[in-house]
């Protein structure tokens, strides 16, 4: 029932019954539940849970409360009758609070303002109340003395004997002990000690109030707050009392001393025998009641001394302190009652608890244990130790200052070789010979550290590092003497500062001799970096032009490269290292130093003759067979160095305007009974995923056509993928010695397929003619995307003009990266798309019909006036977005060439990932549907949707399938004649894979 | 045709260039806070300004006149342009919807929502029967005036980042968008041209003869591009653009080039060979748009200032 009314939708107003009532609660739940959810905030209602609307808008009621809506009264507001003030000006009514008050508000103010005789603990108002119910107790008893009692008679104690005392002590109702005790304490208690002696004689004779409890316990229980009134916790009302402890709430009696908690714990649980015979026994409860004042009463002299010790005399300490007597069983001490013993053996007490500390109660500190902590000796320090760090190298230093010194040699002419060689001497002073070591291996090729290794200028720098040793010996042997560690002089702020290159904080003149060598120590730096810095040192390799020049470090590379490459060897040691760049980026460096290195064999390389523009020519040029495969990350090197060339840069794609919009722009739609446009870029991978379904009612006969028509796509595959993993430069190479024919490749493929299917299935169905005529087009636009591939990799195709205009070149660069994952995928996708990897990859040989289709094709793109080649590409721009980048050929493992055979033309590239392979196996039947569909989603997608859109327009297409299908028939022929010599289960593989690469990718 | 275009430019040039307006003929002041765009009607009689006080105002600038408010927008109006006909306006802005207007009455006819950011800049077609807009969610979008469908005809998404600026032919689409490109679509042949400048575009406006582009890019270079070929033909330097959407314009006879500055002034390029022919200070702040009246040599700046400045010869 519940769900059904969820489901439902109620039009108006239901009548409600009485019993319909929790029926709508219950719908006011499910629409709090669900209907509000869906609702946006502003039309969601509050309903309280009954379902009614009590909140409205802050025009239409606000909260809805009082009477309809409106306030608290039937009437409604009445605004206060106007009186005129003017006769009764005395009569002007005070106002008060209680004015503007609600009832309730009133009620709750009063509550709060009132005095509560509940919280009256003790003064008049409780002895009233405790006369009340006396009195009320009287009543209900039956009495001897019928009638009522006289007050007068019958009074209830409603006084405790602690009450009476504090009074007795100048005490007065309504007066807090607490505050005035630490101020009035020592009075007070001189004061209660005589009190007590009068009040103890009299007491005696009286008869005590002990048996009192019984006659008003609640009294007592609603009395014992003060602290005062806690003589009479011996009572065994308060004995019983579950709070166990005698304190106020959250009242803690060893905050300050918490030593003597654990002692009260055990003594509480001893309590519980000792409460008995303490509450009946008179003598206890005379010494019990008033222990806490009786105790110290007993010597004046002992209390003296006891007041100046302990100020709380009345709290739970001294009780504690008693019962520890009682417990201790020491009736000397409870008779003698003095009060050093007692404080004796509480201290003996304490001692045992502590000795007992971290037990449990009831547990005993084991005697043997296993566990045992090893204790280790500290080490011993070596008397001659001491506590100062050496650092090698000014021990080094000392050591080295008994070598005798080199003869005084006169300084290199070169200034700069100079400043070097003191720099590095002071250098190697300071940081020990390693640094030395370390510079010459670092700088072995360098000619300006060759004084490192006995070249020129090694004299002089013998001769330096002598005196900077002599140097920082005597500053050691200073600071030694002046009780600093040279260690700690040499890590001073400012030295460290230095170190990093900081600028020292100016100082007055008088500076510490640390400072001092620090400031030298700059110096040498600032020297240092210059003499690094010379750009004129480096030029030692005049014949080696720069072609990158804008960039230092990129030219360093270069300059690496070309010692590596005359060198010989393996290269890439120090090159691979040398930078953070990315690996694309890298190896499109590396091409670019080839280039650059081929040409300056070749001796191109004039002064500076050489427009800057040349070298990115040709790398342009170079690149664009390179950077197949690889991310489409820019090299920021090249990006830079052709920045100024590249914009602005004119791409072209193709663009659907949708038909209302040429028909509001009054156009023609261009694309009036083509099929929709594949989305652009950002949505190649859906594009590719989200085909219309429509191809599920795909022909059974694709199916067939699928599993023959794949090995050529596999082949393709193969070729790219292999081409991918490889080297840029093996791609070069392997594209160039393609023969330009490969293109015919394409022209194979399903076409023929089609053309059969269709030839046989042409008369009874009429559909299949117009797929027929459709893949006739699909077929026109893979030629042209085919061209402008062939194109973007920089092959000549026939009918084009030649790409080596410039704008050509840089477009094509610019598409490369694309067209590469192009290629890539459309290896692994399947149908005509594979033409293009075919041409790419494979050498069957050129079909020169379907070239000639082609041909008749592409002028006429290109009579498109002032358009580029490249509108002939992009006018598969559909297909080719698609594809574009989907797959990533890095993701193929390098070994698969390794392990396919080159010869065969079956080669699987998924046989080399095993495991993938042995899955698809399994699942082959499902692969193969799903290849199946696939293969139409990719291939026959345009044709389906085509066709589908095409259904008004069979007219014009059969005329158009009529033509092309004649023409296509040999095609398919020749296809069929090929195709069964190829495998099926590779295709399937094919399929299952790109699926599954698909799939990925959309993950 | 560029350079016959060119030709005639040099022709002209001389006696142009003492024909620019520069004398301050009137100033338009009503607006409250900045000044976001100032556009031209057809003929040049009026002018449309809109800016960050929510309005749209329409004058008469030769006579100083204010005319007409159009109140409706929630937020600030960045564009506003006016069909041939002068019957309808359409304006956009801050908050994210595209009006659609009646001059006359100053009711809002439709009201386009889709955009998913801020829109920048709007434009009717010929026919005025479609309104193209470009929006800070990286998108073109055509809307349909004749329906009363208030969703996009037409959505274009290629654009990387925000669209700055749109203009329309009669049979293309032009976007200037601040991932630096200008992309062109044209509808005749479905194609996508897209001329990467390398910087963001904050502006373009179309040559007279619609054969070039001219571009305000923010690093405070208007770039010329020969629309057929993609190339670059001339760069304009000297002013300040660099964080501000500032138009710029070529003036009636496609002689000269100009735009405002950060710094208030306006300058005048020869367009062929790119030398300031003039520059004076024309605001006090901020140059946000310029238009040039399609006849005579009468040019119309707006500023951040609040003010609609009249330059006439």
């Amino acid at each position: 029932m519940d769900s059904d009314e969820e489901d439902y939708v109620f039009f108006g107003t239901p009548i409600e019954r009485e019993e319909e009532i929790t029926s709508r609660r219950k719908k006011a739940a499910a629409e709090a539940s669900g209907n509000l959810r869906s609702l946006p905030p502003w039309k969601q209602e509050v309903r309280d849970e009954e379902g009614r609307r009590r909140f409205h808008g802050a025009f239409t009621g606000g909260f809805s409360a009082g009477y309809f809506n409106t306030v608290g009264t039937k009437e409604g507001w009445a605004p206060q009758s106007f009186t005129s003030s003017r006769k009764s000006r005395a009569e002007v009514k005070q106002q008060s609070i209680f004015n503007f008050l609600d009832e309730d508000e009133k009620a709750e103010l009063e509550g709060t303002l009132g005095t509560s005789s509940q919280f009256d603990t003790f003064g008049f108002t409780a002895a009233e109340f405790a006369r009340k119910q006396a009195d009320k107790e009287q009543k209900q008893r039956p009495s001897a003395i019928p009638g009522p009692v006289p007050d007068e008679l019958v009074l209830p104690a409603s006084e405790s004997i602690g009450v009476k005392l504090l009074l007795k002590m100048g005490w007065r109702h309504g007066r807090a002990i607490k505050d005035s005790r630490a101020r009035s304490l020592y009075d007070a208690r001189r004061e209660a000690r005589k009190a007590f002696l009068a009040f103890a004689s009299e007491d005696v004779k009286a008869p005590y109030p002990a048996n009192e409890p019984d006659e008003e316990p609640e009294s007592f229980m609603a009395q014992p707050v003060d602290n005062d009134t806690r003589s009479s916790k011996s009572l065994p009302a308060f004995v019983c009392n579950p709070k166990q402890d005698l304190h106020g709430l959250g009242y803690d009696p060893f905050k300050h001393a918490p030593e003597f908690r654990e002692k009260k714990r055990l003594h509480l649980s001893n309590d519980k025998q000792h409460g008995y015979r303490k509450a009946i026994s008179i003598k206890d409860s005379l010494f019990g009641s008033k222990s806490g004042k009786a105790a110290p009463g007993f010597g004046i002299g002992a209390l003296e001394e006891y007041d100046a010790e302990d100020e709380d005399i009345y709290g739970a300490g001294y009780d504690f302190e008693e019962t520890c007597v009682e417990e201790d069983e020491e009736p000397s001490i409870l008779s003698i009652e003095s009060k050093q013993p007692s404080r004796l053996s509480i201290e003996s007490k304490q001692k045992v608890v502590a000795k007992d500390q971290g037990v449990l109660p009831g547990f005993k500190v084991a005697s043997v244990s296993d566990y045992q902590l090893e204790r280790f000796d500290p080490p011993i320090i070596p008397k001659d130790f001491v506590p100062h760090h050496k650092f090698p190298g000014p021990l080094e230093t000392l050591r080295k200052l008994d070598v005798p010194s080199p003869p005084e040699v006169p300084p290199p002419d070169d200034s700069n070789l100079k400043l070097l060689i003191e720099g590095v001497a002071k250098l190697v002073t300071r940081c020990g010979k390693l640094f030395e070591d370390l510079s010459r291996k670092k700088n072995q090729s360098n000619p300006l550290f060759s004084f490192l290794s006995g070249g020129d200028g090694h004299d002089y720098y013998e001769r330096r590092l002598w005196e900077e040793h002599q140097k920082l010996g005597d500053q050691a042997k200073l600071s030694l003497d002046g009780k600093h560690s040279p260690s700690a002089r040499k890590m001073t702020a400012e030295g460290r500062g230095k170190l990093l290159g900081e600028k020292p904080l100016d100082r007055s003149t008088k500076e510490t001799t640390s400072s001092s060598i620090a400031s030298r120590e700059f110096q040498l730096q600032f020297n240092l970096s210059d003499t690094f810095k010379k750009p004129d040192s480096f030029s030692k390799l005049p014949e080696v032009a720069k072609p990158f020049k804008d960039d230092p470090a990129k030219q360093e590379r270069f300059e690496q490269f070309l010692k590596e490459k005359y060198e010989g060897g393996l290269r890439s040691t120090g090159y691979s290292s040398a930078s953070n760049m990315s690996e694309a980026a890298r190896a499109r460096e590396k091409l670019d130093f080839e280039a650059a290195a081929e040409v300056l064999e070749k001796g191109k390389w004039g002064k500076e003759s050489m427009v800057s523009t040349q070298p990115l020519d040709f790398l342009a040029a170079g690149m664009q067979f390179t950077s197949g495969g690889l991310e489409q990350v820019k090299d920021t090197h090249a990006e830079d160095l052709v920045t100024k060339e590249k914009y602005p840069r004119r791409e072209e794609f193709q663009w659907r305007p949708l038909p209302v919009l040429c028909k509001r722009f009054d156009l023609i739609d261009p694309f009036m009974g083509k099929p929709p446009p594949a989305p652009r870029a950002r949505s190649k991978i859906d594009s590719l995923l989200f085909i219309p379904d429509s191809v599920k009612g795909a022909k059974p006969e694709e199916d067939a056509i699928t599993n023959r028509d794949v090995p050529a796509a596999q082949t393709g595959a193969q070729k790219t993928i292999e081409g991918a993993a490889e080297e840029e430069i093996d791609i070069v190479a392997e594209n160039v010695e393609r023969p330009v024919d490969l293109y015919k490749a394409i022209f194979s493929d399903d076409s023929d397929e089609d053309e059969e299917d269709t030839i046989t299935k042409k008369v009874e169905d009429p559909e299949k003619k117009i797929e027929v005529a459709t893949t006739t087009l699909n077929r026109l636009i893979a030629g042209d995307f085919l061209e402008s591939l062939g194109k973007e990799l920089g092959f000549e195709v026939p009918p084009d003009t030649p790409y080596s205009t410039n704008k050509a070149s840089s477009s094509a660069q610019i598409e490369t990266p694309n067209s590469d994952a192009v290629i890539a995928k459309v290896g692994t996708v399947e149908g005509h798309r594979t033409f293009c990897a075919a041409n790419v990859g494979t050498g069957t040989s050129l079909n020169p019909e379907q070239e000639s289709t082609q041909g008749g094709e592409s002028p006429k793109n290109e009579s498109i006036p002032g358009k580029s080649v490249r509108y002939s590409s992009k006018h598969t721009d559909g297909l080719s977005e698609n594809i574009s980048g989907t797959v990533n050929a890095d993701k193929f493992p390098p070994e698969d060439k390794k392990v396919r055979s080159p010869s065969s033309c079956q080669r699987n590239w998924s046989s080399s990932s095993s495991s993938e392979y042995e899955r698809s196996r399994k699942h082959s039947r499902r692969h193969r549907y799903r290849s199946s569909d696939s293969y139409s989603d990719s291939s026959s997608d345009d044709r389906d949707r085509y066709h589908s859109r095409s259904k008004g327009k069979r007219k014009r297409s059969s005329r158009e399938k009529s033509s092309s299908s004649r023409k296509h028939s040999k095609h398919h022929k020749h296809r069929s004649r090929d195709s069964p010599s190829r495998s099926h289960h590779g295709s399937e593989r094919e399929h299952s894979e790109s699926r599954k690469e698909k799939r990925k990718r959309r993950n | 045709m560029v350079m016959e275009f060119v030709e005639r430019e040099k022709e002209e040039r001389k006696m142009s260039t003492s024909e620019l307006p520069r004398k301050e003929a009137n100033v338009l002041k009503g607006h409250e806070g900045a000044v976001l765009a100032a556009r031209f009607n057809s003929d040049g009689n009026y002018c449309l300004s809109c800016g960050k006080d929510r309005t749209i105002r329409l004058w008469n600038p030769h006579r100083g006149i204010h005319i007409k408010t159009y109140k409706s927008h929630g937020r600030e109006v960045r564009d506003v342009h006016v069909t041939l006909d002068n019957s309808k306006l359409c304006s956009c802005g801050g908050d994210r919807q595209i009006f659609y207007w009646d001059v006359s009455t100053g009711r809002v006819i439709r009201k386009f929502r889709g955009h998913d950011g801020e829109v920048n800049a709007v434009k009717f077609n010929e026919y005025a029967s479609v309104v193209v807009s470009a929006g800070y969610d990286r998108s073109l979008r055509a809307w349909d005036c004749r329906s009363h469908s208030t969703e996009p005809i037409q959505i274009i998404d290629s654009f990387l980042d925000t669209v700055m600026s749109v203009c329309l032919t009669k049979t293309e689409i032009i976007g200037g968008s601040v991932d630096g490109t200008v992309r062109t679509f044209d509808i005749r042949i479905g194609r996508e041209i897209s001329d990467d400048l390398g910087q963001p575009v904050n502006c373009i406006s179309l040559s007279n003869d619609n054969n070039c582009i001219l571009a305000n890019c923010l690093d405070s270079t208007l770039r010329l591009l020969d629309r057929s070929t993609g190339e670059l033909l001339q760069e304009y330097k000297g002013h300040a653009c660099k964080s501000y959407k500032m138009d710029c314009c070529l003036t009636n006879s496609d002689a000269h080039v100009t735009g405002g500055s950060e710094d208030g002034s306006i300058f005048f390029w020869d367009l062929v060979d790119a030398s300031v022919v003039s520059k004076f200070r024309a605001h006090s702040s901020v140059v946000t748009s310029v238009s040039y009246h399609p006849k005579d040599n009468c040019m119309i700046t707006s500023s951040v200032d609040g003010t609609v400045r009249v330059w006439k010869t």
